[in-house]
């Protein structure tokens, strides 16, 4: 499986944000999307997510040769800013999520297992998501996200403002998840990406890059990656 | 402090003229002509500039004088019968000014301004707040001025009183601030101006009983009481100066006013808006739904905020109940007043537009949608699946419908039975047409705010309304309703028009709504 980028051009009035994108991303590695501030990385998140329309090319998903258009059931997005609805009780949230994709959900769990998978306590799967931490939030938006098995995730700098007990657990769900996702991953913080990403890719000037491990070692790859960001080393 | 009014007097203006080509550029047809180095254009820094100073100016006196012509004098000359204009005038003056001294602050209020000067840019917070506060009570006495003369004058005051009476109203707003930040001193807590303390609300259906119930009894205030009791209200108002004057603890009540949150984050109006609606909802867990799916899912939210949504439909209903019953035992005390509510009630349909628009919870309830609900689902991609939109849309049609069924339906009836108790009416159909377009008013109205939502989703990532269109399309259906105030239709043929004209429009923007609705129901980017 693999999602393509095919000269995908992302405009606000005379500013391009995304210059003719091509570039494709396969299925069991988390890619790590590192840009400076400002670079676009939330633009392209948000038009793979169909909430911003793109200018020019398209996104295509293609599995055993066949190439289809994007379609948002295709995505789950997970935001830094965890958004669940808080007039729930986490239990409801499931309970509705399940209802609504009972099509799409193949071999269901109930709902007090996806909370074990999960690391939710007892205690809390009855209350309002209103009173969860940040934290549980987190959990119970990408729990929704990956429920549904979608074909790529989008994971907007996820584990920022987690604790490190949480952030580890969600690390380790990622790595046990990934080899049937394609996983995308926008983060600030270049060690997170190097210990959790296989792959490194720099939006930069519009423009996606890859770069290339090649057998260096984390210094030296951070070292690299810098020095792309700030443009003063050609990398092509 | 000169000085620091000039700087924030500046900082305000190129906040408002950035926001009125900010507005400009969010309506379609002009977003495509104007560039995007839009701010830095001194043409249009000009236009801003004008249309700025207009507003301003606009603040100062139209306001006030819709305010004094609409609410005071044109409801003082309806009194005729049991009180002079005069006394009525003046009763209604005091009332009002009273509520709006501690309802309408401006000091109190955590407006984005205050944020901006004196904890983004750090400008000193006891010069900043007096001289806007100076500002902005100059701005009362020169606003009110010109209307105190011109309506006092009509209904009959003697001139030194209407020259007084916008003095009056400063020196009870001073009054209020001054008591508001001693409290502050003992207890710590300040007045905030959108979160008035309950006692406000009693205080204020009182003296709105006392302004407006008084002078139907013919107990009004008269001059000479009047004249007394503002000189003592000025006076007050003079040594509250002093006080507000010397207080010194400015920027720590603003800390409060603004909030803890909003003052480390995003500070602003729209903070504490967002804030207010995410209380509403209701914490009890044992509130449950048998429904399936999105219907569950839709239960499930008007249940939990049933404090915003069915309590005050109920309460709307209750009030609505409460005014029939009162105008039924009135009429029938009064037979001359009976035949006048006959007569109103047989060509006044057409108000009933505009109270059945004033009453109607539809934004509100679209509010809270956005706000507690769709902001944070709608970035989940199965929401946004065009029939995962439709389903929900049509479950809300339902709920908004129903809720604001309730009060129509207490109104409709009430409506019939005044018109039967007044003397009744010769044409029997005129009761059910009476009783079906009150409830054709509702349905136009829940079904209206909750398509312009989802046609025009006016809200972006921090809940702050962005889509010009949906502002124009909102200011349109006031100011129509506030038109139709004006007109004075027989019930048949009014009636007939609203019930076609309700039906064609539900009919017509419902298919709308599900052609287009998936495409246009987003967050504002």
């Amino acid at each position: 499986m693999k999602l393509i980028i095919d000269q995908v051009k992302k405009q606000f009035g005379e500013k391009t944000v995304l210059k003719n994108i091509n570039f494709t991303f396969e299925k069991g590695k988390i890619y790590g999307l590192l840009g400076r501030n400002g670079a676009g990385k939330t633009t392209l998140f948000n038009c793979l997510n169909s909430d911003m329309e793109i200018n020019e090319g398209e996104f295509y998903l293609e599995q055993e040769g066949n190439k289809k258009k994007l379609k948002p059931e295709d995505i789950g997005y997970v935001l830094s800013v965890p958004t669940v609805p808080e007039f729930l009780t986490g239990r409801e949230f499931l309970t509705f999520f399940l209802e609504i994709n009972q099509a799409k959900i193949e071999h269901p769990k109930t709902i007090d297992e996806y909370f074990e998978f999960m690391k939710i306590k007892q205690e809390d799967r009855d209350r309002l998501l209103k009173d969860y931490s940040h934290g549980m939030k987190n959990k119970m938006q990408m729990l929704v996200n990956i429920i549904a098995k979608p074909n790529i995730l989008l994971l907007d700098e996820p584990l920022t403002s987690l604790d490190v007990v949480v952030a580890e657990e969600m690390k380790q769900m990622l790595r046990e998840i990934k080899k049937d996702h394609i996983i995308i991953f926008s983060t600030h913080i270049m060690e997170l990406a190097l210990s959790l990403c296989d792959e490194i890719v720099i939006l930069s000037q519009g423009e996606l890059t890859e770069i290339d491990r090649n057998q260096l070692n984390d210094v030296e790859m951070k070292n690299k990656i810098i020095a792309a960001l700030k443009e003063e080393e050609s990398y092509a | 402090m000169l000085s620091t009014f000039l700087l924030s007097f500046r900082l305000k203006n190129t906040y408002k003229v950035n926001t009125i080509i900010y507005s400009l550029k969010q309506i379609p047809l002009i977003k495509r002509i104007l560039p995007d180095a839009l701010y830095q254009s001194k043409a249009l820094k000009i236009i801003g500039n004008i249309i700025s100073a207009i507003l301003e100016i606009g603040s100062i006196f139209i306001g006030k004088l819709l305010y004094l012509w609409l609410m005071v004098y044109s409801i003082s000359t309806l009194y005729t019968n049991s009180a002079t204009t005069k006394g009525s005038f003046l009763t209604i003056f005091l009332a009002l000014s009273i509520i709006g001294s501690y309802l309408n602050t401006y000091m109190f209020n955590p407006s984005k301004d205050k944020y901006y000067a004196m904890f983004l840019m750090r400008m000193d917070a006891k010069k900043y707040t007096l001289s806007n506060y100076t500002y902005s009570l100059l701005k009362i006495i020169v606003g009110f001025m010109p209307f105190t003369i011109l309506f006092g004058s009509l209904s009959g005051i003697s001139l030194i009183i209407c020259l007084l009476l916008p003095f009056l109203v400063a020196s009870l707003k001073i009054i209020v601030a001054a008591i508001a930040l001693k409290e502050y001193e003992k207890k710590k807590i300040i007045l905030n101006e959108s979160r008035p303390m309950k006692f406000m609300w009693g205080i204020t259906a009182i003296l709105l009983v006392i302004g407006y119930g008084l002078p139907f009894l013919g107990l009004t205030i008269n001059e000479l009481t009047f004249s007394i009791l503002m000189i003592i209200i000025i006076s007050l108002g003079i040594l509250a100066i002093i006080y507000v004057k010397k207080f010194d603890q400015y920027r720590e009540i603003y800390q409060q006013v603004l909030g803890s949150t909003s003052i480390t984050m995003t500070a602003n109006t729209q903070a504490i808006i967002v804030d207010s609606v995410q209380k509403q909802i209701d914490l009890s867990t044992n509130i449950t739904s048998s429904k399936k799916g999105f219907a569950y899912f839709n239960d499930l939210f008007i249940k939990r905020h049933r404090k915003i949504l069915i309590q005050s439909a109920k309460k709307i209903a209750a009030i609505s109940l409460f005014l029939i019953i009162g105008i039924l035992v009135i009429t029938q005390l009064n037979g001359e007043l009976k035949q006048k509510i006959n007569q109103l009630l047989m060509m006044s349909l057409p108000y009933f537009v505009f109270i059945m628009y004033m009453i109607n919870r539809g934004q509100a309830v679209t509010q809270a949608m956005f706000m507690n609900c769709d902001h944070s689902m709608l970035t989940y991609s199965f929401y946004k699946e065009p029939k995962a939109i439709v389903q929900l849309f049509k479950e809300r049609i339902k709920s908004i419908a129903l809720i604001n069924l309730l009060p129509a339906i207490v109104i409709g009836l009430g409506l019939p039975l005044i018109l039967y108790a007044t003397g009744g009416t010769e044409n029997n159909y005129e009761y059910l047409i009476l009783f079906l377009s009150i409830i054709s008013m509702s349905l136009f109205f829940s079904v209206h705010h909750l398509i312009l939502y989802y046609l025009l989703q006016p809200y972006n990532v921090n809940s702050e309304t962005k889509s010009s269109t949906y502002t124009i399309a909102s200011t349109l259906t006031y100011f129509a309703c506030y038109y139709l105030l004006r007109l004075q239709i027989p019930i048949l043929t009014f009636g007939i028009i609203t019930i076609i004209f309700a039906i064609v429009y539900c009919l017509l923007s419902l298919m709308i709504a599900y052609q287009l609705a998936p495409k246009t129901f987003k967050i504002r980017t």
